[in-house]
């Protein structure tokens, strides 16, 4: 039933972290009408029971977040993604390894999860806004165009991940965390006496866990399909063969560590050549670059060819200046000051005045 | 948003529990008010252990009156599905090394599922009996993979997602011969079906009390005398040395008081059909695209199964709820997080269907007011949620 005292309805993606709790209650307290929701989005009953606790990994988050959901009485649901989020997220991520990239799984699942299975729900739910825990904010600008900008917390600022949403989504979100820092959060569900409130932060990527992604592909892809992916480590630019290596999805660019090779200087990861499975490897020289070319480009606005803006190439580079040109199928970067370890599959993302999220594509070099 | 839904609430979904009986409350609360509560071990021989055992002894008499079948027969557990495990361990544990062949209906409850696919493991051979769209279990199936290889036949009385009713006097029929044992899940009949265990040649059968208006806990297992049973709780010879473990005696208590009521049972049927049959036609007549799953054969008075076209079952069954209407998309699963139901797949509906699917149970308490109120809500949240859904299928088609 309509609450005409309510600001809205609103549907809350929950992932049982202290981030959307607090999210959760911070839109319960401003007077909103709340639903929440967490989407199991992997079938964890593969998983391993964790020793001693007699209970799943997933369903220690989905608890969670069902416990705060119960703590400030609202609505809460599981939806269940598993089978959107393999065709979505882990499929192109396995495919990414094998090919030679490092896959940035986060923003598939928030452009066909999060930012759009959601939105549905949203919608069908009857529901006016989608709320979510990201460090990223929302603003008006002097036009009334919604716009997403950086997050108070530059060290938490999620909205790297966020470049391929629906413009027109954006006036239907909120953020309700975006204007603190991490530790304002955490204070807050102290305060609120939220159970979550000194649960570790998520690290890493939510599917692979402690185990490390080389343990999930391996898991998760046959060997025989890994044995083709085995191939030569050769010396970069010239081209000495330097030894073999047990499969391309085993490296990613600017790596130095656990390259399986015992040689006097420092060798870093150079270059991977997904056709002949070849890992150059080089030294740390090689890793520069001014240039880059972005393919399959999301915009939020509109940027003006040869416009000097910030980018950020991966989601802990604080962001460098660059010119971006306008291309058949992209963008060409051309940065200021040259860029360690630019890597494909990873994403560039344009920000005007270094917090206007404008958009920005997929890195191919 | 408060959960206004906790208030005035419209339960229907009565085939994963029902509200305990609103007398069967105030007399619990009477007994404790006046200190007459049975709360001592029925299994101690001091004063204090009299009346659990009364509670026990007068439980099994009433049951087995009304069931055809020896007190002695029968032992309290947990509930069906530790029943349902029961039967089928013991069985292939008694007479595996004879007989490995076990014919088990595709549509059984998780509990006789995973309990047979345990067996497997253990070396058992199953036979999956089919069921078609109609809820019908092929009966050539049965009468074609039973022999005197076969040690048991577990199929169920009545499906708890679709209300069909299996009939066990053919199957009894087409098996005994054979010197097969029968096992039925009977958790869907309490209530709603009258049974007779002699009658049916029934071996082995399972219940569970908190389908019928009383408190969880309270489970009846019915071994026939003379068929095989093996311990799954070894213990202080509780149950006649069967079951191990304390009686829940205050949930045994309840079904007890519970049991008589069961004389009511056709006058309650013919109301709750009533009111189902009204729910389904108005429901045909307002919503298209809706069918109701296995209608063609007999069915449990109070169960309905439908399938709404185009309409994600996970989104109607929360829009429902936070309507304050409780009903479900299919079994209830412990995690809370729905998968297309297992049932409806093996009856031959697409994945597609089964994510449309809506189970609606009513139970003796269900107003009629209630399933008009319930109506109304459907209709509009159906309407709602196709109507967002083929906007969103345009914007995807312009988009591309």
């Amino acid at each position: 039933m309509p609450d005409n005292s309510s600001k809205g309805k609103v549907l809350v993606a929950m992932s049982g972290g202290v981030d959307s709790s607090v999210a959760a209650s911070l839109l319960v307290d401003q007077g909103y009408e709340v639903i929440g929701a967490t989407m199991q989005v992997w079938d964890y009953s593969s998983c391993d029971i964790i020793e001693g606790s007699g209970t799943c990994c997933s369903s220690i988050d989905v608890d969670d977040a069902r416990s705060v959901a119960d703590k400030l009485n609202i609505p809460f649901y599981v939806l269940n993604c598993e089978a959107k989020f393999k065709a979505a997220v882990i499929d192109p991520f396995i495919n990414d390894y094998l090919n030679g990239r490092t896959p940035l799984p986060c923003v598939n699942c928030n452009t066909y999860l999060k930012f759009d299975h959601l939105i549905q729900k949203m919608k069908e739910l009857g529901c006016d806004y989608l709320a979510t825990g990201h460090y990223a904010q929302v603003i008006q600008n002097e036009n009334g165009l919604s716009q997403i900008v950086t997050s108070e917390d530059d060290w938490k600022d999620q909205t790297y991940f966020l470049f391929t949403i629906d413009p027109a989504i954006i006036p239907h979100l909120i953020f309700p965390i975006g204007h603190l820092k991490k530790p304002a959060v955490r204070e807050i569900a102290e305060a609120k006496g939220l159970t979550v409130a000194k649960k570790k932060d998520s690290t890493g990527i939510c599917f692979v866990g402690s185990k490390g992604y080389d343990q999930f592909i391996k898991e998760n892809v046959s060997a025989s399909i890994l044995k083709t992916k085995h191939g030569k480590l050769k010396r970069f630019p010239d081209g000495d063969i330097m030894g073999d290596h047990d499969g391309i999805h085993l490296y990613t660019i600017g790596q130095s560590k656990g390259i399986g090779l015992t040689y006097h200087e420092k060798l870093f990861v150079i270059k991977i050549d997904s056709e002949t499975n070849t890992v150059w490897v080089g030294d740390e020289k090689y890793l520069y670059h001014h240039e880059v070319q972005v393919i399959e480009p999301h915009m939020l606005n509109d940027v003006e060819d040869g416009e000097d803006l910030y980018v950020k190439i991966r989601y802990q580079h604080k962001g460098s200046k660059a010119k971006v040109f306008k291309t058949k199928d992209g963008y060409n970067l051309k940065f200021e000051e040259p860029q360690r370890a630019i890597t494909p599959g990873q994403a560039a993302v344009f920000y005007r005045n270094q917090n206007i999220l404008l958009g920005g594509g997929w890195i191919k070099i | 948003m408060p959960i206004e839904s906790q208030k005035s609430i419209i339960y229907l979904d009565n085939n994963a529990t029902t509200r305990p009986d609103p007398d069967l409350l105030a007399e619990l609360v009477q007994l404790i008010q006046n200190d007459q509560f049975p709360w001592g071990n029925a299994s101690s021989i001091h004063l204090q252990s009299r009346d659990p055992k009364n509670t026990l002894r007068e439980t099994r008499r009433l049951f087995a009156e009304i069931f055809h079948c020896q007190a002695t027969e029968l032992i309290f557990n947990s509930g069906a599905s530790e029943g349902n495990n029961t039967v089928l361990k013991s069985v292939w544990q008694s007479l595996g090394q004879s007989k490995n062949e076990f014919l088990i209906s595709k549509v059984e409850h998780p509990s006789v599922i995973k309990a047979a696919e345990y067996i497997q493991s253990l070396g058992a051979v199953i036979k999956w009996i089919p069921v078609n769209r109609k809820g019908q279990i092929d009966l050539e199936f049965i009468k074609n993979n039973i022999s005197n290889q076969t040690a048991l036949v577990s199929v169920m009385f009545a499906n708890n997602e679709t209300g069909s009713l299996f009939p066990i006097s053919t199957i009894s029929e087409i098996i005994k011969p054979h010197g097969a044992l029968l096992h039925v899940d009977c958790v869907q009949a309490l209530g709603k079906e009258k049974l007779n265990l002699q009658e049916l040649r029934i071996d082995y059968a399972t219940f569970s009390g908190h389908k019928f208006y009383s408190l969880q806990g309270c489970g009846v297992l019915f071994v026939r005398r003379g068929s095989p049973l093996v311990n799954l709780i070894h213990g202080g010879g509780q149950e006649r040395g069967r079951r191990g473990g304390t009686e829940n005696i205050l949930s045994v208590w309840s079904f007890q008081q519970m049991l008589p009521l069961l004389k009511w049972l056709e006058a309650k049927n013919h109301e709750v059909r009533k009111l189902r049959d009204h729910f389904e036609m108005n429901i045909q007549n307002k919503i298209s695209g809706v069918t109701i799953t296995a209608h063609e054969g007999l069915r449990l008075a109070n169960t309905s199964s439908l399938v709404i076209q185009d309409v994600d079952g996970e989104t109607l069954l929360m829009s429902l709820d936070l309507k304050g209407f409780a009903i479900s998309t299919g079994a209830a699963c412990s995690s809370g997080n729905p998968e297309p139901s297992p049932v409806l797949l093996s009856m031959g509906l697409s994945r597609d269907e089964a994510q449309s699917s809506l189970r609606v149970s009513l139970g003796w308490h269900t107003k009629p007011q209630e399933m008009d109120s319930f109506i109304l809500a459907l209709v509009e949240v159906v309407e709602r949620i196709r109507k967002i859904k083929t906007e969103a299928e345009e914007k995807k088609s312009h988009a591309g």
